[in-house]
């Protein structure tokens, strides 16, 4: 018996560490799929065109979006005919970025993946991604100008001669941005002026917000009339509202320090001195989903959270500030293909079909994005797309002059990034006055340039 | 003879051809040509030693035919996608873990039916449980995508042109030469005597871990130490830098003010420095510039870190483990209770103190407000509610972060003051009490003594632990260090660095700067627990 033991143990090793050698089987759910060779890293080409097979990676929100995002995959197979492997990336533990930065440094990455907005510098001048304008060029009904200009501007950004629409990167995801998410019961129970009601009188500006904040605020206990999370999105929104932002008009100097955007973060800072907010560092949707907090400022990646609430809720644009606009953001990311993909024309046709309109409705219809692409029959369908709130005023953020969410083509935007995070930090949770921060703030943050 | 004369020529030609085919050298390259060169020297000396009938040319030969069929083995298995294959397999291996689970359990209770009964399993059920093991195992490869797999190794195999086959041969070739230098008569006609082979065994097994230990860690450590003198971003050419890493780790100035509210921009150089701090020596106020604040910030932070977790961790264990030592009913399930923390992922238990310590939500506050108003109530007291913003406050979020890791070590070091404690003979308690010692008297004089080795151990592990915390303030602070840089670490603070800002090279220079300041503080431990503790030889 137990020389048995031993041959069926060996023979189980034996078989396990040669079955390592190949790749995995199809899924059960697709039993006709026979098995493929390992497709390990980008880099290896297949034995015939009928073989070729491509994986592709996006961070997708939530469980429901993954699986999305994989019958997409299997429907754009089917139709460009190639064998097409979607890979859900971010955890708690393993950020996206860092992973895929991590994989492309060792040769595994997939041949397609999404990136976000900032990084699309950083990437393109490592070389990391392949210039798809050449298939773009031979694809019929292909134009930059289907999509939303703003990350267009810096997908067709060619670095080495400073001009636009001369390369594409990539194309978008997808929109995002800011809008107010609003609970009415708290508002109401408050006595305070319905935003929704102010913004289409036009009244929707700081001083109504902060009025709305207050009163909820002087509900008592743990309410607080407004949250938002502590990353450069919330508090850049204010600086734009004012008139400033991060970079100058060119993105190549820090201009933290103008008059225009220490008033937007003075705002920002007035919100916690007068104790209105949820504590800045600490994350304002637990509060807001538990009926805690009267305004939440966040994207529409939040939606289908928040609409499992069982309180009223509502979103509104952000408020004007004194510079007359939201100053709200366009986030976006893009599909990009890697560079050392050994099939950059089927690759750039799965990007290109991944961006159609019919494709980009079944990942909107989630709830948590926005299609990248514009015109009126767009935004027809998405003004339609459920949980039926308040969409016009996503659209709204999107059509008031938004700052693009973008890379700095002439320095590090993760130094920035972390230069300016910490010093804004220390701002708002009152460690640091504005006056301190705009002196000393663009020597720090001003070395992310030309790095 | 003839084998390694060739081997040798062989492997020279390797090392001109790797220099000479290099588009750049850079050190890998010479690395793998020294490597190349010295094999070819051993070979050449084999084949002398050989020739004189000398033991030591066939050792010689063993090791490297054993290096050289290893390297083949591994190469080949890297050719037809092994590692990756593993990896892949492993994602599709829990969907064959209930055929291998029932199949098992069939193993199980037949091989315990045997033992325990202490009498012969009828054949009809061994058949039976041979069959039933046969359809596990079937079910489980089949479920687990291994036959298919396995079916796909050949198209793998001859896909990948001539290196598999040159592979295979040079592994059959390189077996077949081992196994024939091996063998009792070559070692006799050699002149080898007992000892000899006997010495050869001996390396032989630990071959393995010392292949493991060079390939996966002297290796890499000793790249990272290569990689710290270059600027590599981990994708494009590696420029050698020399110190210019450590130089901008530890560049300071310092700079008189005059005027202790005097702009840093006047002071200092802020195209190349930022603040760190001011301090007044005698009346005069001093500016201190970093060129790389972050390093300094986590080194305060690592070092405050250190200071706070590992007496947290280390005291109340030492006393929970007394208090566990005693004989009392119930006490293993408090040993496991409070085991429980440590075998628990870190990211849960992130996430879980993340939301205990919301300031809004969170169950922490809402204690300590319950408690106030409690005592307000009793007492007529008018005691403010703190609110404390746990994470969001820069002055809390660390000391948070360090009552969480505290809490998660406590139970293993729990358990390991708990097994020293059972090792201190009852001859030195029965002893101390008929001299009269008290209680207190036993614990400083004979219990404390007695655990030096453990409370050595355990505080050279917590405190390697603490310095090297990462997890943690990853979780809690999204991966940022903050709110401002409050719980910035060195490993953050590195891998930031290495995986977020693309300065590989920067960032190994970080890693052996924390790799010194452990080790200082390892020696400085060793040290003077040695001087304090004459009994326990180090």
């Amino acid at each position: 018996m137990k020389t048995t033991y031993r041959l069926i143990g060996l023979m189980a090793i034996a078989g396990l560490t040669l079955a390592a050698c190949a790749a995995p089987v199809a899924p059960p759910a697709q039993p006709a799929q026979p098995a493929q060779p390992a497709q390990p890293a980008a880099t290896e080409a297949p034995a015939a065109p009928a073989e070729i097979s491509l994986r592709w990676r996006t961070r997708p929100d939530n469980k429901e979006e993954a699986d999305v995002y994989a019958s997409i995959s299997d429907e754009v197979a089917q139709k460009l005919g190639i064998k097409l492997t979607y890979e859900p990336g971010g955890s708690e533990t393993a950020s996206y970025q860092d992973v895929l930065r991590t994989e492309l440094a060792a040769g595994t990455a997939p041949d397609v993946f999404w990136i976000p907005g900032t990084d699309i510098a950083d990437f393109v001048q490592r070389g990391l991604l392949l210039d798809l304008r050449p298939y773009a060029s031979a694809t019929e009904g292909y134009s930059d100008s289907n999509y939303y200009p703003e990350p267009m501007f810096h997908l067709t950004y060619n670095p080495a001669t400073g001009k636009t629409g001369e390369v594409l990167w990539g194309l978008p995801r997808d929109v995002s941005t800011f809008v107010l998410y609003l609970n009415l019961d708290l508002i109401n129970e408050a006595g305070a002026p319905d935003p929704r009601e102010l913004a289409k009188e036009g009244k929707w500006d700081w001083a109504a917000f902060k009025e709305v904040a207050e009163k909820v605020n002087a509900l008592g206990g743990d309410i607080k009339g407004y949250g938002m999370n502590a990353w450069w999105g919330p508090f850049g929104a204010f600086m734009n509202a004012a008139g400033g932002g991060f970079f100058n008009a060119e993105r190549t100097a820090c201009s933290l320090n103008s008059k225009e955007s220490l008033e937007g973060l003075a705002f920002a800072r007035s919100l916690y001195d007068a104790g209105v907010a949820v504590p800045y560092g600490e994350d304002s949707e637990p509060p807001f989903r538990a009926g805690k907090v009267g305004m939440f400022q966040n994207g529409r990646w939040a939606t289908p959270g928040i609409s499992t609430v069982t309180f009223n809720w509502d979103v509104v644009e952000l408020p004007k500030g004194p510079s007359g606009h939201m100053g709200n953001w366009l986030f976006w990311g893009a599909y990009v293909v890697n560079k050392n993909t050994k099939h950059p024309e089927a690759a750039w046709k799965v990007v290109n079909a991944l961006t159609q309109p019919d494709i980009q409705a079944k990942v909107a219809a989630r709830g948590t994005n926005i299609p990248s692409r514009v015109g009126e029959a767009v935004f027809a369908e998405f003004l339609k797309i459920l949980p039926e709130k308040n969409n016009q005023a996503f659209l709204n953020g999107l059509a008031d002059k938004p700052t693009a969410e973008g890379p700095l083509w002439t320095g590090s935007w993760p130094d920035f990034d972390k230069a300016m995070g910490a010093k804004v930090s220390d701002v708002l949770t009152g460690k640091l006055s504005v006056e301190d921060f705009g002196k000393t703030i663009c020597d720090e943050a001003g070395k992310a340039f030309n790095k | 003879m003839v084998w390694h004369a060739g081997l040798c020529v062989l492997l020279m030609a390797g090392a001109l051809v790797s220099v000479a085919g290099a588009s750049a050298l850079d050190l890998l390259t010479i690395a793998l040509a020294v490597a190349q060169a010295l094999l070819a020297l051993g070979s050449g000396a084999a084949a002398a030693l050989i020739l004189q009938r000398n033991h030591l040319g066939r050792t010689l030969s063993l090791v490297i035919n054993y290096v050289l069929f290893l390297a083949c083995l591994i190469g080949l298995a890297h050719v037809l996608g092994l590692f990756m294959g593993l990896d892949d397999l492993a994602d599709y291996m829990a969907r064959g873990v209930p055929f291998l689970m029932g199949a098992l359990f069939i193993v199980g209770y037949f091989v315990a039916a045997t033992e325990l009964r202490e009498r012969p399993v009828s054949a009809a059920r061994r058949t039976l449980g041979r069959v039933l093991m046969a359809i596990g195992a079937i079910g489980f490869a089949l479920t687990a995508g291994v036959v298919p797999a396995l079916a796909s190794i050949p198209g793998k195999y001859a896909s990948s042109g001539l290196l598999p086959p040159a592979l295979t041969a040079g592994a059959v070739v390189l077996g077949y030469m081992l196994w024939s230098m091996w063998r009792g008569e070559s070692a006799r006609a050699m002149g080898a005597k007992n000892i000899h082979s006997e010495r050869l065994n001996g390396w032989l097994f630990l071959s393995p871990n010392l292949l493991g230990f060079t390939l996966f860690f002297a290796g890499p450590l000793l790249f990272s130490l290569y990689v710290s003198f270059t600027n590599w971003d981990s994708f494009n050419k590696r420029d050698w830098v020399g110190l210019d890493n450590y130089r901008r780790v530890f560049n300071l100035t310092v700079q008189p003010l005059e005027t202790p509210d005097q702009p840093a921009n006047q002071a200092i150089d802020v195209q190349v420095y930022d603040e760190l701090f001011r301090v007044n020596l005698l009346g005069q106020g001093y500016l201190i510039g970093a060129e790389d604040k972050r390093f300094w910030i986590s080194l305060r932070n690592t070092l405050v870190f250190g200071l706070l977790a590992v007496p947290l961790s280390v005291v109340p264990a030492l006393l929970l483990a007394t208090l566990l030592n005693s004989r009392l009913p119930g006490m293993r399930i408090y040993r496991t209770l409070y085991f429980i923390p440590s075998v628990a992922a870190v990211v849960g238990v992130a996430l879980i103190w993340q939301w205990m310590y919301n300031s809004q939500v969170g169950w922490i506050n809402y204690f300590i407000t319950s408690a106030v108003n409690f005592i307000n109530s009793v007492f007529g007291t008018n005691i403010k509610d703190p609110q404390i913003r746990w994470l969001a406050d820069s002055d809390y979020a660390l000391l948070s972060v360090v009552i969480m890791s505290a809490w998660q070590w406590l139970g293993f070091n729990t358990v390991l003051f708990l097994a020293g404690l059972q090792t201190i003979p009852r001859e030195l308690y029965e002893a101390a009490t008929v001299d009269g010692a008290n209680p207190r008297q036993q614990f400083f004089n004979v219990t404390l003594p007695m655990l030096t080795p453990t409370t050595l151990y355990v505080l050279i592990t917590t405190t390697i632990q603490a310095l090297q915390v990462f997890d943690q303030v990853f979780i809690v602070s999204n991966g940022t260090g903050g709110p401002g840089t409050s719980t910035l670490t060195m490993t953050l603070n590195l891998y930031q660095n290495g995986f977020q800002s693309f300065r590989q090279g920067y960032a190994s220079a970080l890693a052996w700067v924390l790799f010194v300041v452990i080790f200082a503080f390892t020696l400085f431990q060793f040290r003077r627990q040695r001087r304090a503790s004459g009994a326990y030889d180090m």
